[in-house]
Order: C-alpha cells, then structure tokens, then sequence
C-alpha cells in the first residue's frame, strides 16, 4: 500500500461497516466520522492502519457539561499520501465511567497524547501500557483542569499548598532514586534538568550504569501555561497572544494556523495581498527559528562560534519583524482577517539588506560548519530514527523530512499562497542527527527562497496595482462566530502544527482550542533513541531533534 | 579618593556572571543580548552553567507553578552577594498568562527582584539597561531585595 495511497472513497468503504452516525468528506483529502458506539475506536484504528493511516496526529477531547459527555477527536494522518481522518466519538463524563479503549498498542504515536488527555480532562485509557500525568503540574494530578466546570480560581487559592505538592513529588523522587542506587555497581537516576543549559526547562530522568544510559524518561510541563484553557477566556482577537506564544522562535506560522481555523468557522476569504503577506512573514520567521535550532545543535557539541554567526544574521530578519509589526518576536501580526498592519512598501529595504546578509554568510556557514568532517563523524552515527519510526511515532517537519518521509504540509496541503510558491521536499535518508542538521540548514536557503518569491510577488503586485498595501491587508471577521468546528494545519518551523476550533453559538471567544504541537512527539522518541547510548550522547541527540519547551508543554 | 570597600564593590560589580537558568519565553531575548549585535560581555556580563559561581539569577519571564522550586533551589545554591533580576511582564504579574491556571503571578512576591525589566519580551537594549541598574546597585552598597524578605524565606523547596 506504501508509496501508492489508497482513494479516499475505498477508505469510505471499507469503514463504512462500523456504525457510523455519518462519514462525510470534510477538506481535500480528509474525512469525518462520528463513531455510533466508542467500543468501535479499535476497530477502526486497526483498519486505517491496514489502509495506511499509520500515524495519530493527535486526540483533542473537548468537554460539554450541558450534554453530559465528552467528545473525543482522532486526527489519523498518513504522513506519505496526504490522508486524513477525523474519527469522533462520545463517551459520558462522570469520572468512573470516562473511558475509552486505548489505541497506543496499534498506534504507539498517541501513547503520550492518551497520557495528556488522561491529564486534562480525566480520561481513563483501558489497557494503555503507562498511564501517568504528563504536563500537569502535581496539585493537578487527577483533577482534570481542563473541564468546563472546573473552578481553577479555587484551586488556586491556596498557593503554598499547591506547592508544597510538587516539592514533595520531587522529593519523594529523590528518595526513590536513592534506593536505585547500587553502592557496589554504578546504577545511578540522573536528573538532567530540569534547565540544563544545553536545552530549556524539560527534565530528564536518566536511568544508567556508569557512562551507559538504560533509559530515559523525560517528565515535561516545567513551561505549562495551560494556554489551551487560556484562549477560551480571551476573544477570538485576543487570543492570538496566546497562540503566538505557543513558542517564540517562530510565531507567525502559528497564529497563521490558528487564523484560518477562525476565518474557516467565520467563512471569509482573506484577500491574495495577506495571503503573500503571511507567506513572508512565515518565512522570515521559520529563518530565524531555524538559526536557533542550528546553532543550539554545534552548542550542544560544544562549539558556540555557529550560534554566535546565526544569530549576528537572525538579527537582520527580526529588524523585518520589528519595521513591520513593532516587536521583535512577539510581533501579533497575523490577525483572523489577514495581517494586522498595513504594508509600508520601504521595509523591503530591510528585507533585502537581510538577504543579502543571508547571502553573505551561508556559503562560509555551509563549508565550515555543514561540511565539517568532525561533525559529521560524531553525529552520523547517533540518533538514528528509521523511516518506519518517524511513520510511527506521527514525527514532523525536519525531523521527519530527516528520515526520508515526505511530509510538508506547505506542499501537502497548500495554505496562505504556497499553492503558487516554488518549492520541493527537502529529504534526507538516514535519519540521523547529521541528516537532521543538514535538512535544517538546506530548509534555510529554501525559506529565503520563498521569501524572495514573495517579495517580487508583492512588489509586482503593488506596482501593477493589483494589490493595495493600504487596504488590501484585513478582511472584516465577525466578532461573534457561529456555531462550528474546524481543522488548520500549517507547517511550523518544527513541524506540523494543528488547531481544533469549536465555537459555540454567537460565541466571542473560543470555546475550545486544540494546538498539535511537534515537540510533543519528538520528546517521545527521546527514549528510544537514547537507550544504549552513553551520557554524552544526549545533548547532542536532544539538540538533534529541536524540541522546544514551549511547544512541548503549550 | 576610592577606599578599599568601595574597590571590592566596584569589582563585584563589574564582572556580573548570570546563572545559566531559563524559566521562560524572555530567555530567547535573552540570548540575542548574549549575541554579536548586543553583546553584553562588553558590559562584563556572562552565562555560567553553574549557580555557585553566579552573582545574578534572571527570572526570565514567566514562572511556572512546576519550576518555582527549582529556581528556588538554584537561588539558595548561589553564593552571596546574589541579586535577582526579574524580565518581562510575566514576572512581575504573570503578563499575558495572568489567568493561567499554571503560571505563578508574583513571582516577585516569592523572590523579591532587585531591578524590574519591562517588556513582553523586554529588547536586549533594555536587558543591559537594566543590567546596568544592578550596577549601580551594587556600587552603593544598597544590599538585595530577596536578602531583606520575600515568602521563600518561610518555604521549603
């Protein structure tokens, strides 16, 4: 089935014998169905795998108290042939009886997704193999914050207590790991973390004998701003300040996400200017997300002049950031609607002189650092993700990419203007920490590629007349939405990024945002691919995968 | 005529090395002061991965609820004299996640900050400025915010 795809019809027919409240096609290439009986969800789980839907992209439980239920949404993905399917299903909302079949023995990609929604909303997984808290901090542990009813303001009165719970939680930890520890062997529990300065604040909890790690079992959450539950307290506007910071090294594709989620449940059509807008402003934010995460990379290896060299160039894009919006990095720019500035065309300036400066610098970038036979000597041999795993564990963006899937969704499932952008896949096949470094960096020149695209787009287009820089940048979008549900995928710096909307009548703000965010997944492989190897070993693999804290814990 | 108290201030002063400890989003702002365009080492600031060599702890925005006894830990790991730095809005009142369920909004009531840096995120610009704050702090002697009060005196972390 592999390579080939199937129809969407046959995917139709042959999970047409499940009952089904309806399957209904819902975009290009995605198809939605309500499941009758939530008993089904291994059936139909194991048959979309036959059917090639190997990955889970993510569960989104949303809660309705008013109808005594808590609907589940699987987002199916098959990374290779652009298929999706979104399986929903109810199952009641009383503590005792929230359960569900866990899927994570057919699909291991939702192992830590079943683990969030078991967090957040309370969700009991029958049979899944390792059902703890994940992101929540501990005076959270089964209380379901995310539900509706749940009174946060309460909770959160009696702030030395709630405290005192994670202290204990981490000093019980100590005490446990004391026992592990063997006084005639070397078995020790190693934190690395919780800020490690080769990464952000993620904890790793390193089980080894000596130099060999044993395992790894990353605990996360030390960034948790519940922004998912923060969004549904601001107004559709309003929340795109939460959604930019789902991370800040590239904030623009997000809220382009989040937006078109919005401006899909509103049914406006944002004007050919903004969509060229948001292709530029996306591209010179991935830019300098990408600098980051490349030089993070040489910095975990122990060399810091690469970083020191990109960020002097990341600069030159953010002053673009900055004469466009005001802001450096938290710039707010993408607004439902289009872009929220007008067009000052003399900021091309800018982007050229950053052009240039790109220009300047890569070819050095590329023979020092890219070619360097040190490198790629200590890093071709670490980390090494298999096609089959990078399918498996639903992996996206360059680390995917890295391992020889072709999945872009800018290609895949074209947002914005990238229906008329040149562009091509960028693979590599071995899928190992060097790969990982070389799709990055060959992603680079194809973003400043793109940018360059857009810019003569745009400066042909205000010549001509075509587009109004003053005018063309907003659509008027209600500020109240009608009662909806929509899907947008974009494709973040670091992958695939999706946002589940749900609006209810006239609402002003949403009333439930799902953000599928990459890092979660690729924390995930973190114990496989660390197993076996030694201490020095993680930096570098942690670096390789380009996770950030922010997108990890949302 | 500059008395000898005053040359240990001015050399504690001048040579400020920051405890490698990144709570939030301000870090990333944080790092480009670190780099070539802003350059904070001329000022004689640096990154040290260790707390026992540090004189000042960045509370780099905001502060989650899972984190607090971490950066608490780190700051009593620190050697005195030690200064607290508090960046962005989010550590002064929990900034944009103000009505988060998971982000602690005073921050600074827990670990009393020497200098507030504003901004969401603050420029590099006003990091140094503010940087150079605690300068002037120092130079006169005036001894820290967090070793006069704060509720972590009375927490167990």
């Amino acid at each position: 089935m592999e390579g080939d795809g199937v129809l969407m019809d046959y995917i139709k027919n042959t999970i047409s014998d499940i009952p089904t409240e309806y399957i209904e096609d819902y975009k290009q290439n995605w198809l939605k169905c309500k499941l009758k009986d939530s008993k089904d969800i291994l059936t139909i789980t194991e048959k979309l795998k036959k059917l090639g839907l190997r990955s889970i992209s993510t569960i989104s439980p949303t809660d309705f108290p008013n109808e005594n239920k808590i609907e589940m949404n699987y987002f199916f993905e098959d990374l290779q042939n652009r298929k999706n399917c979104w399986v929903k299903c109810d199952i009641p909302r009383e503590f005792d009886k929230c359960k569900i079949d866990s899927i994570t023995p057919i699909m291991p990609s939702a192992n830590w997704h079943e683990r969030e929604a078991y967090s957040m909303f309370g969700v009991d997984f029958i049979n899944h193999p390792d059902l703890r808290p994940i992101i929540v901090s501990q005076d959270y542990y089964g209380k379901a914050p995310y539900r509706a009813d749940f009174d946060w303001r309460a909770h959160e009165a009696n702030q030395l207590n709630n405290l005192k719970a994670i202290v204990d939680d981490f000093k019980s930890d100590e005490s446990k790991n004391e026992k592990i520890l063997d006084p005639l062997g070397s078995d020790t529990m190693l934190n690395w973390g919780p800020t490690h300065p080769a990464s952000g604040p993620i904890r790793l909890k390193v089980h080894c004998d000596g130099e060999k790690v044993i395992s790894v079992d990353p605990e996360i959450g030390y960034v948790w701003r519940a922004l998912e539950d923060l969004v549904t307290r601001k107004d559709f506007i309003g929340a795109i300040v939460a959604v930019e910071r789902l991370c800040f090294m590239d904030n623009i594709n997000s809220m382009t996400g989040y937006c078109m989620a919005v401006e899909e449940i509103a049914g406006v059509e944002i004007t050919p200017f903004a969509k060229w807008m948001r292709v530029l402003l996306g591209e010179c934010a991935r830019v300098s997300s990408h600098f980051m995460g490349l030089g993070n990379f040489f910095n975990t290896m122990g060399l810091h002049t690469l970083m020191l060299w990109n960020m002097d160039v990341r600069e030159y894009f953010l002053d673009v950031l900055e004469s466009y919006s005001g802001a450096r990095i938290a710039t707010a720019a993408i607004e439902p609607g289009g872009v929220r500035y007008p067009l000052d065309i003399s900021i091309f300036k800018e982007l050229q002189a950053a052009i240039d400066k790109f220009d300047s610098v890569i070819g050095d970038i590329e023979a020092i650092f890219v070619k360097n036979p040190t490198m790629k000597l200590r890093a071709s041999k670490v980390g090494i993700i298999s096609k089959n795993e990078a399918i498996d564990f639903a992996l996206s963006g360059p680390v995917a990419r890295a391992s020889g899937v072709k999945t872009d969704i800018r290609l895949d499932e074209p947002y914005a203007a990238y229906n008329e952008v040149k562009m091509d896949y960028i693979t590599a096949q071995n899928g190992s920490a060097a790969d990982r470094f070389r799709v990055i960096f060959e992603e680079l020149k194809q973003s400043v590629d793109i940018i360059r695209q857009a810019k003569q787009k745009i400066e042909e287009g205000v010549a001509s007349g075509e587009f109004d820089p003053q005018k063309d940048h907003m659509v008027k979008v209600p500020k109240k939405l009608p009662a909806g549900e929509a899907i947008s995928r974009v494709e973040w710096a670091r992958g695939e990024v999706l946002m589940h909307l749900v609006t209810t009548e006239k609402a002003k703000s949403p009333y439930r945002l799902k953000m599928r965010a990459p890092s979660f997944n690729h924390t995930m492989m973190l114990n496989r691919l660390l197993a076996d190897k030694t201490l020095s070993d993680i930096p570098l693999v942690f670096g390789s995968m380009y996770i950030c804290q922010g997108d990890l814990d949302r | 005529m500059l008395k000898i108290l005053d040359f240990f201030e001015y050399a504690k002063s001048e040579s400020l090395w920051m405890a490698h400890f990144c709570t939030g989003c301000c870090s990333l702002e944080m790092a480009a002061a670190m780099g070539p365009r802003y350059d904070w080492e001329r000022y004689g600031y640096m990154p040290t991965p260790t707390p026992r060599q540090a004189d000042i702890l960045m509370i780099t925005g905001l502060v989650s609820k899972k984190i607090l006894p971490a950066l608490l830990r780190t700051y009593a790991q620190m050697g005195e004299p030690k200064y607290v730095v508090a960046l962005g809005a989010c550590s002064f009142d929990g900034g944009p996640y103000n009505d988060s369920l998971s982000v602690i909004k005073n921050p600074t009531e827990i670990l009393p900050a020497d200098v507030f840096i504003a901004g969401c995120p603050p420029k590099p610009e006003a990091i140094i400025e503010g940087l150079e704050q605690v300068k002037a702090k120092i130079k006169a002697g005036i001894p820290s915010a967090a070793s006069q009060g704060g509720l972590w005196k009375e927490m167990e972390f």
